[in-house]
């Protein structure tokens, strides 16, 4: 079961899932190591992490954020994501936890 | 039409539906007027069935005939590759409606007939998207395109993504939204004024190429909104930190903000800009926080004996006290402070003292801050040489930083050196002009576990004290070197004496010899003395440096392009390089995730960054360059 998928999920707290490439996936520590095959956790069988601090809502902005970064890898001048302005106290917090 | 036009005729009384939907722009009297016509037209129709529901209104008719004068004109090309030109075809004819109004009824239907013959399927659509575009005139009714909503055509309403009209409210969002298309496109070209808070981003290190990180962003869009925030929620600790860092740089760190920042669970304040924070906001810090163990505290210039006073009433557990510019603290007060905390207190920064702190007081703090093991004295003008001879009983002494404004003779430091010196990890000496290779020595001598090592702004010890210090001496890899500014000061003479002063050619080599393995930052700025070739041998290629990520050799003029060509391959983990004033650096092409900052070229920006190519491409191009 440990094959390392193109694609993985991220299954949010209130049960929103995001399926996501794992290049742009493992931009975060965190969830590099979750998904690790060589490492026995249970994420990493199934390319699945649950995320139970993490409403959609924000897990949503995050998977945007990984495609945002990985696209601007190179590049120099990178304009700036836009954050509503609401959810960045919670995004923040986020952002901590997986490290990115 | 409605009755809602009638603006001053008398009305009989209306019913609230009535009233709600004029209110909607649906008026009765006309959905009956219209079910009345379409009921006639559908009896007129079953009257003459010859015609068949195709049957038109005369509108429509001259739009068909208009659809089919542009059919005429393209009427050469049937091909599939008409079906994608198609939309400017109809295009063409919206154009065209104007100019052909007069004429084109007459010509259309001679068209028409020519027509008659096969392409019906083009045609129709042709003439399907026609009907969909046609504008209705100003005053007639129609449905949103967006929302779908009944309302009155103006002039000026405008037209929607799919062709259709939009109402007022929908027309004004489209145009708000297409306002702030333009601007991002303005913007993402790039003003002068952004370019240059970029760079100035990165000459902080904040931008290091590629995109920000998240925490980075919402960070900037926390302090952007500094003003809204009610509460910052239970955000870890090192977040926290970071916040108040950006709040005091942003100047925003005040009486209403302070707040935020203060949790009673947590055991560390940390402002770095308290110029705003007046008495009662000190005390608020030590009534909330009353178990803090970690106080940084910088631009303190409110920061009174009272505030202290309270905060030896309130918090007893202090560990760690930070102050900077506290001039408003008396004499007697900082007494007190060491009296009463000092027992427990193990980290002690002061900086910028003028008014108070003497010599006594550092007396007093040795004698009773036993536990003390990280000790930072800067700038503090009253403090003299007595200071340091008493700071050489502070028995866990660890991490010792100092710089003294007035004179502190050799024997002195060698002293403090030769009783501290085996239990250092860090020692930072700046700006002792007057030490000499005798304290080198005794580091050399006594220090056994340094990992950070500063001897800046001299301009006494010689190449020699250096290479010796570096030769044979039992302490580890340094992480941490900073040796700039020592150097010869002789106008006269700017080649300097013969036997070189500061760190030069061979001090340079045997600190990377004794150091290399392990060094993370080098800091060589102004050491002017190092030629070319200790350069080209210490950063040959082949030589590698795997933990060096930092290197500033601004001012070292020897150094040229081909050194940084060196850096670049010998240092894998090399982040930033900073080179002012190295005028034979040039034309530079840099490696990825690299920042090269100060190579002068006036037309470029002050930083280079890599942009995606590896080291050897890098190198490969500097070759195809100078040759």
């Amino acid at each position: 079961m440990a094959s390392e998928t193109d694609y993985v999920t991220l299954i949010s707290k209130d049960g929103f899932s995001y399926v996501v490439q794992r290049s742009s996936a493992r931009i975060s520590p965190v969830l590099k190591r979750m998904l690790d095959p060589t490492g026995a956790f249970l994420e990493a069988k199934d390319n699945t992490c649950i995320l139970q601090d993490m409403p959609g809502i924000v897990l949503e902005k995050v998977c945007e954020y990984f495609y945002y970064n990985e696209k601007n890898k190179d590049a120099r001048d990178v304009p700036e994501m836009d954050i509503p302005t609401e959810l960045c106290l919670e995004l923040l917090m986020a952002s901590d936890y997986l490290d990115i | 039409m409605s009755g809602r036009r009638g603006g001053n005729r008398i009305r009989g009384p209306q019913s609230a539906l009535t009233d709600f939907l004029a209110a909607n722009n649906i008026s009765a009297a006309q959905i009956r007027d219209d079910y009345e016509r379409r009921r006639q037209q559908a009896e007129q129709d079953a009257a003459d069935a010859g015609e068949g529901p195709s049957n038109q209104t005369p509108e429509q008719n001259d739009d068909e005939a208009l659809a089919a004068a542009a059919q005429a004109e393209e009427a050469e090309k049937k091909t599939k590759k008409r079906k994608r030109t198609e939309k400017d075809a109809i295009d063409k004819i919206k154009n065209a409606k104007a100019t052909k109004k007069g004429k084109g009824k007459k010509k259309g239907k001679k068209d028409e007939e020519d027509d008659e013959d096969g392409d019906d399927d083009a045609d129709y659509d042709d003439d399907f998207g026609m009907y969909k575009k046609a504008r209705p005139a100003p005053g007639q009714f129609e449905h949103c395109d967006i929302c779908n909503k009944r309302f009155t055509v103006t002039p000026y309403s405008k037209e929607g993504p799919d062709g259709g009209l939009l109402c007022t409210p929908c027309g004004k969002e489209l145009s708000k939204d297409v306002k702030k298309e333009q601007k991002a496109a303005t913007k993402s070209a790039g003003t002068g004024r952004k370019r240059r808070k970029v760079e100035s981003d990165r000459l902080d290190g904040i931008a290091v190429g590629g995109a920000k990180s998240l925490s980075q962003l919402c960070i900037q869009k926390v302090a952007q909104h500094h003003d809204d925030i009610e509460e910052l929620g239970d955000l870890p600790p090192s977040v926290l930190e970071r916040l108040s860092e950006i709040f005091s740089k942003k100047r925003v760190m005040k009486s209403k903000t302070l707040p935020l920042f203060l949790r009673p669970d947590l055991d560390s304040v940390i402002v770095h800009d308290a110029a705003y924070l007046e008495e009662e906001d000190y005390r608020q810090i030590f009534a909330i926080v009353p178990n803090v163990r970690k106080l940084v505290l910088s631009n303190t210039c409110q920061l009174k004996d009272g505030a202290i006073d309270y905060m030896l009433e309130r918090c007893h557990d202090l560990r760690h006290i930070q102050l900077y510019a506290a001039n408003l603290v008396s004499e007697g007060m900082w007494h007190r402070v060491f009296r009463e905390a000092g027992g427990k207190l193990e980290c002690l920064k002061l900086s910028w003292l003028d008014a108070a702190f003497e010599d006594l007081v550092v007396q007093d703090m040795v004698k009773y801050c036993p536990k003390l093991e990280r000790l930072k004295l800067k700038l503090c003008r009253r403090l003299g040489e007595d200071a340091v001879t008493s700071i050489s009983d502070l028995p866990e002494l660890k991490h010792l930083s100092l710089q003294i404004s007035q004179n502190v003779s050799t024997p002195v430091l060698v002293n403090l050196v030769e009783k501290r010196g085996s239990g250092l990890q860090t020692l930072s000496l700046e700006k002792f002009i007057d030490a000499d290779d005798s304290v080198v020595g005794a580091i050399h001598d006594n220090c056994i576990q340094l990992s950070k090592l500063r001897l800046s702004e001299n301009d006494t010890v010689t190449d020699a004290g250096y290479t010796a210090l570096f030769t044979d001496w039992d302490n580890p890899p340094l992480k941490f070197a900073d040796f700039n500014s020592t150097r010869d000061i002789d106008n006269n003479n700017s080649g300097g004496p013969e036997d070189a002063i500061g760190l030069a050619s061979s001090g340079f080599r045997a600190l990377m010899e004794h150091s290399g393995a392990s060094l993370r930052h080098l800091h060589i700025a102004s050491c002017r003395h190092i030629e070319l070739s200790a350069f080209m041998d210490v950063f040959n290629g082949a030589q590698n440096y795997p933990a060096l990520e930092y290197i500033n050799m601004s001012f070292c003029n020897r150094a040229d392009t081909s050194v940084v060509a060196g850096i670049f391959k010998s240092c894998p983990a090399l982040k930033q390089l900073v080179a002012f004033g190295c005028f034979d650096v040039q034309d530079v092409v840099v490696p990825r995730n690299v920042a090269l900052i100060g190579v002068p070229r006036a037309q470029d920006a002050i930083e280079q960054f890599g942009i995606g190519i590896g080291v050897d491409e890098a190198i490969s191009r500097m070759v195809e360059v100078t040759t």
